[in-house]
């Protein structure tokens, strides 16, 4: 992928070459919660493959089953059928294997506000096994990288929503990982924020680290990733390039022109937008 | 070990950056010990009274503030909170060992406790309360005291662990409360009415209230200071287990 801003670094020199293993398979991944109202499946067979070094775009409606698939590829939930590795480690029978070559932004960035931006990437190198100096000095690249240097500081609770989602990015590289999961890093994020974060996933992937992304933005998608899968109840429903899906759509409803990745997407999830009492919201067909 | 020590410098910064949450945990026990010697010291002077040795009734009043002030962590409430805002699974998707992650907070329990021990000391020891059995007895009843601290709060990070929910954690806590009263707490338990020293003598709480009593009024009587570390020893490794097997499982 041509990284589409000017000041995307050259590729990392002192990262491994790439081997030619995935770098995430899944393989009829299945996720099952019992609880008092009885079990749902929240994932019923998922099959993936990931390639090294490219952005994978993961996207569906709300409750699809999009999170729980990345809580279980990154070892934050366990697995209740199937097989998936990451970075050629087994996650159902190394998570710790797993955990040492994976960065992980979820939802919401899970920040300690109590700290200051520095003192937590300080903290999570440190987990990560860096000496006490050699973690204050990847802090430091890191926070320049995201652009913290002068708020680096300040406790985290005054960060504003893009600072803290920034934040959560740095952290979750700071033992330099073969592969980044972002679970909807930009949702709530205003327009600018959002542009910064992808600029940043960008700088990131060019230095040849696999991005998983899972969002619910359809054009941050399409900005973004090299080919996506669309996890709908529990299944994936298509998976391609965004060219690649929306000519299929455009050859299939013999369009004139290329219809938009949003009309794939209520395309193969059998949706439709509609308003109620001023809200737009999605249902089924 | 080295991440234990990691996460436990970490929840030192924190407790100092929110001294309004460690503020009660020293003044509220100071409150019911001077209460209770209040309501108390005139029914028991110290010169007719053979169960004081010799010291004022707030002598023997010093291991239940001691107690009470141990019981008053920070780490489940902090936990909820590190788990609702997703932090807490940031920790989790690290390489670190699941012990390191239910022992991080818990060790800094363990200095804040020993701390607060020595604070309350220094604060007793002008009202005429000696710590009968010297330096050696001083240390004891900090490593007690902080090791009561490791396992009540690993209890509750434990709840915490189990319900994710802050008023639940906070409802747990408030347990401690009927264990103190089923304790000898104003009386040795050879004076309680028979079914409350039947209840004492089942509470663990008694032993490790004995054990800390001894250490002020008598001297190093090792029989009763043992049975108190061996109840502290087995509650740090019963709560510590059960933070350990809940995190490995938790989903």
């Amino acid at each position: 992928m041509t990284p589409p801003t000017d000041s995307a670094p050259a590729p990392d020199e002192s990262r491994p070459a790439p081997s030619a293993e995935p770098a995430i398979t899944a393989r009829d991944l299945v996720k099952t919660f019992t609880g008092r109202s009885g079990t749902v499946e929240a994932v019923r067979g998922v099959n993936l493959t990931v390639n090294h070094g490219e952005v994978f775009g993961f996207l569906g409606p709300n409750g699809a089953g999009k999170s729980t698939t990345v809580r279980m590829l990154t070892t934050l939930t366990g697995i209740t059928g199937g097989s998936a590795t990451v970075a050629g480690v087994d996650v159902a029978t190394d998570p710790d294997g797993v955990r040492h070559k994976i960065g992980v932004a979820l939802q919401e960035a899970g920040l300690d506000m109590r700290q200051t931006g520095r003192e937590l990437v300080v903290l999570q190198a440190r987990l990560f096994g860096l000496s006490r100096a050699d973690a204050r000095k990847r802090a430091e690249e890191l926070l320049e990288l995201v652009e913290l240097t002068e708020a680096a500081d300040r406790l985290i609770k005054g960060y504003s929503g893009g600072m803290k989602r920034r934040l959560d990015l740095a952290s979750a590289l700071v033992h330099r990982p073969d592969v980044l999961f972002l679970d909807e890093p930009t949702t709530g994020l205003d327009p600018a924020s959002r542009v910064v974060v992808w600029d940043e996933v960008r700088r990131i992937n060019a230095k040849g680290t696999t991005v998983f992304l899972t969002t619910q933005y359809l054009e941050e998608a399409d900005q973004l990733c090299e080919r996506l899968a669309i996890i709908d109840d529990g299944t994936i429903v298509t998976e391609g390039t965004p060219a690649s899906l929306k000519a299929d759509l455009r050859a299939r409803r013999g369009l004139d022109a290329d219809p938009t990745l949003d009309d794939v997407f209520l395309d193969v999830t059998g949706r439709q937008r509609e308003r109620r009492a001023g809200e737009v919201s999605e249902v089924a067909s | 070990m080295k991440t234990v020590l990691i996460l436990g410098e970490r929840a030192v910064r924190e407790a100092k950056r929110t001294p309004d949450a460690l503020l009660p945990t020293l003044l509220i026990p100071i409150f019911f010990l001077i209460v209770n010697t209040g309501q108390a010291a005139k029914i028991f002077p110290t010169g007719s009274t053979p169960f004081l040795e010799g010291q004022s009734y707030a002598a023997f009043q010093l291991p239940a503030t001691l107690l009470l002030a141990a019981s008053f962590g920070t780490a489940a409430l902090y936990l909820v909170e590190e788990i609702e805002n997703g932090y807490f699974d940031k920790l989790r998707a690290t390489p670190i060992s699941r012990g390191s992650l239910a022992m991080g907070r818990l060790s800094a329990e363990a200095l804040k406790s020993s701390l607060m021990t020595i604070v309350i000391l220094l604060i007793a020891l002008p009202f005429g309360i000696r710590i009968s059995s010297g330096p050696i007895g001083v240390v004891l009843l900090v490593v007690l005291t902080a090791g009561w601290a490791v396992g009540y709060s690993g209890f509750l990070q434990f709840v915490a662990l189990k319900t994710r929910n802050a008023a639940a954690t906070n409802s747990a806590s408030l347990i401690f409360f009927p264990l103190l009263f089923l304790t000898p707490n104003f009386v040795p338990r050879n004076l309680l009415a028979r079914p409350m020293e039947i209840a004492a003598t089942l509470n663990p709480v008694t032993y490790m209230m004995e054990a800390l009593r001894s250490l002020i009024l008598v001297d190093l009587d090792w029989a009763v200071i043992g049975k108190g570390f061996a109840v502290v020893a087995g509650f740090v490794v019963i709560t510590v287990y059960a933070n350990i097997r809940t995190m490995a499982k938790y989903d």
